[in-house]
């Protein structure tokens, strides 16, 4: 069962548009959304909570979104990178407002988050650091247990011992109820390669890849060739390439047969940083 | 779900609760002394139901409705909230107005026995329906305003819809008075005596009502 589908999701800006983008996120899946700054990650996002306006049909717990809005968002935990309840509210205030939004709110589960978290209880979400804003916003967000999460960058802007630990916390709502799925847009990449189950890659409003991340990083791989070696690949046989001062580096998806019919035995494991830029940067 | 949204406007402005006091309280002793009294009840009504519009600010300030959108609420329940927030304000400065300036006012006379101002419970209840119809009118047209361009470009539009409400205002008037229509000034102000004060609060929900409406059909398809 999926717990998001989206099919042909489309939006119209002047100078950006998103195009037919379609996915899904299975239930006990984590989906990573990656691409640049502006690539339409966010508004991607904007569109499947019905905060934009779009084209196309998405589809929460096998429900219509628009006509079944209020009903699925009841069962949704949304951290959002730019935008919180209010700036001018502790995290009590936070738990009193948030009771009456969720019939299930579990006060117990949030108090406990905010001791976990090391987050004071009684001072001003406006005076904490971006690292405990966010710890903040992902406590409001699971402490209704919510079935899906929907986190826009939330790692963005924090060191690696932070997000290391929002991380964890992800893993563990996942482990703790197989049906439950997580869809996080990022572009830090690194944080997915050991998360996400599939990765949905969005370059200039397109959707270029929709994979296993284990096919990405097993199946993947960089070439390192000379410009002879190179002349013979079929352009079949290759995503794109780099050509570099003194040799030519090659993406390829699947290193095995590669390997198999060029007899190229100098192949690189790429991280999902590379493989992304190769997408963008590399020629074809 | 409205009684969260409302909660959360409510703690926003408790941010500034001292300062609020202090204001009215100033007001209060300022004007209420003098034989200005009745003006009292008017500016600290004002000053009640307008500061519930500056929660669009908190709002604007922390990108909330973005955020709100993704809560179980619908948009019609947004909109709501803050026409219940705006009306209850209202209602509570006219009441404290109302209040205050009986009270500041006898206690003033008790202090200064020397200048002893008259309060006349009728006048001082006109001014206060009054300034809660105004409140009201003001309000009408900011939300609205706020739902389309934002707290802070929707103030200087709000201004903008005013002087045009004003102008259309004296154009119809000066076309009435040239067109030689004659009203009978005795006929409408016994008709106020007897029922004006509820005539305004009619006016005022009407108002209200049709603000509402409006802002509903604005933040229908608005994008955050």
């Amino acid at each position: 069962m999926n717990n998001i589908e989206v099919k042909d999701l489309s939006k119209k800006y002047v100078g950006f548009s998103l195009d037919k983008i379609s996915f899904n996120v299975p239930s006990g899946m984590v989906v990573g959304l990656i691409g640049e700054n502006g690539a339409g990650k966010t508004t991607t996002i904007k569109a499947i909570l019905n905060i934009i306006n779009s084209e196309g049909t998405v589809k929460i717990f096998g429900k219509e979104s628009k006509t079944y809005e209020k009903e699925i968002k009841k069962d949704l935990g949304v951290v959002l990178d730019d935008s919180f309840l209010s700036t001018y509210l502790t995290p009590k205030h936070i738990n009193l407002v948030m009771k009456d939004f969720y019939q299930t709110w579990d006060e117990d589960k949030y108090n406990g988050l905010l001791k976990q978290f090391g987050l004071p209880a009684d001072k001003l979400v406006k005076d904490f650091s971006s690292g405990m804003k966010m710890k903040l916003k992902i406590a409001v967000a699971i402490s209704h247990n919510p079935k899906l999460l929907i986190l826009d960058e939330p790692t963005s802007g924090l060191d690696p011992v932070v997000r290391s630990e929002i991380l964890d916390i992800f893993r563990k709502y996942i482990e703790e109820d197989e049906s439950r799925s997580i869809l996080l847009s990022t572009h830090i990449t690194t944080d997915l390669e050991h998360i996400s189950d599939y990765i949905v890659f969005i370059d200039k409003g397109k959707m270029v890849l929709n994979v296993p991340t284990l096919e990405l990083l097993e199946d993947y791989g960089v070439a390192k060739c000379t410009k002879e070696e190179f002349s013979k690949i079929n352009e079949k046989d290759y995503v794109s390439y780099k050509k570099g001062k003194y040799q030519y580096e090659v993406l390829i998806n699947d290193k095995n047969s590669f390997k198999k019919k060029y007899g190229i035995t100098s192949i690189d494991k790429p991280s999902i940083d590379d493989i992304m830029l190769f997408y963008i940067k590399g020629e074809r | 779900m409205i009684k969260g949204l409302l909660k959360k406007d409510l703690y926003n402005l408790a941010s500034y609760k001292t300062s609020l006091i202090i204001v009215v309280l100033f007001c209060g002793i300022a004007i209420i002394g003098t034989d200005a009294i009745y003006w009292g009840s008017i500016i600290i009504g004002m000053i009640v139901g307008m500061i519930s519009l500056s929660t669009f600010s908190y709002d604007d300030m922390a990108k909330s409705n973005r955020y709100i959108l993704t809560l179980p609420v619908t948009r019609k329940e947004i909109v709501l909230e803050k026409y219940i927030l705006a009306i209850g304000a209202t209602i509570l400065g006219s009441l404290l107005g109302f209040i205050l300036t009986l009270l500041i006012g006898n206690i003033m006379n008790y202090v200064r026995p020397d200048n002893v101002i008259d309060i006349n419970i009728d006048t001082l209840l006109a001014t206060t329906v009054g300034g809660f119809f105004g409140v009201s009118f003001i309000q009408a047209i900011q939300i609205p305003s706020i739902f389309k361009w934002g707290a802070e470009k929707g103030r200087i539009q709000m201004f903008i819809v005013l002087l045009f409400l004003v102008l259309i205002g004296t154009g119809v008037g000066f076309l009435i008075r040239e067109s030689g229509f004659t009203i009978d000034i005795a006929k409408l102000e016994s008709v106020l005596k007897n029922f004006g004060l509820a005539f305004l609060i009619i006016l005022s929900l009407i108002m209200y009502f049709i603000s509402y409406k409006v802002s509903y059909k604005i933040y229908k398809n608005k994008e955050e």
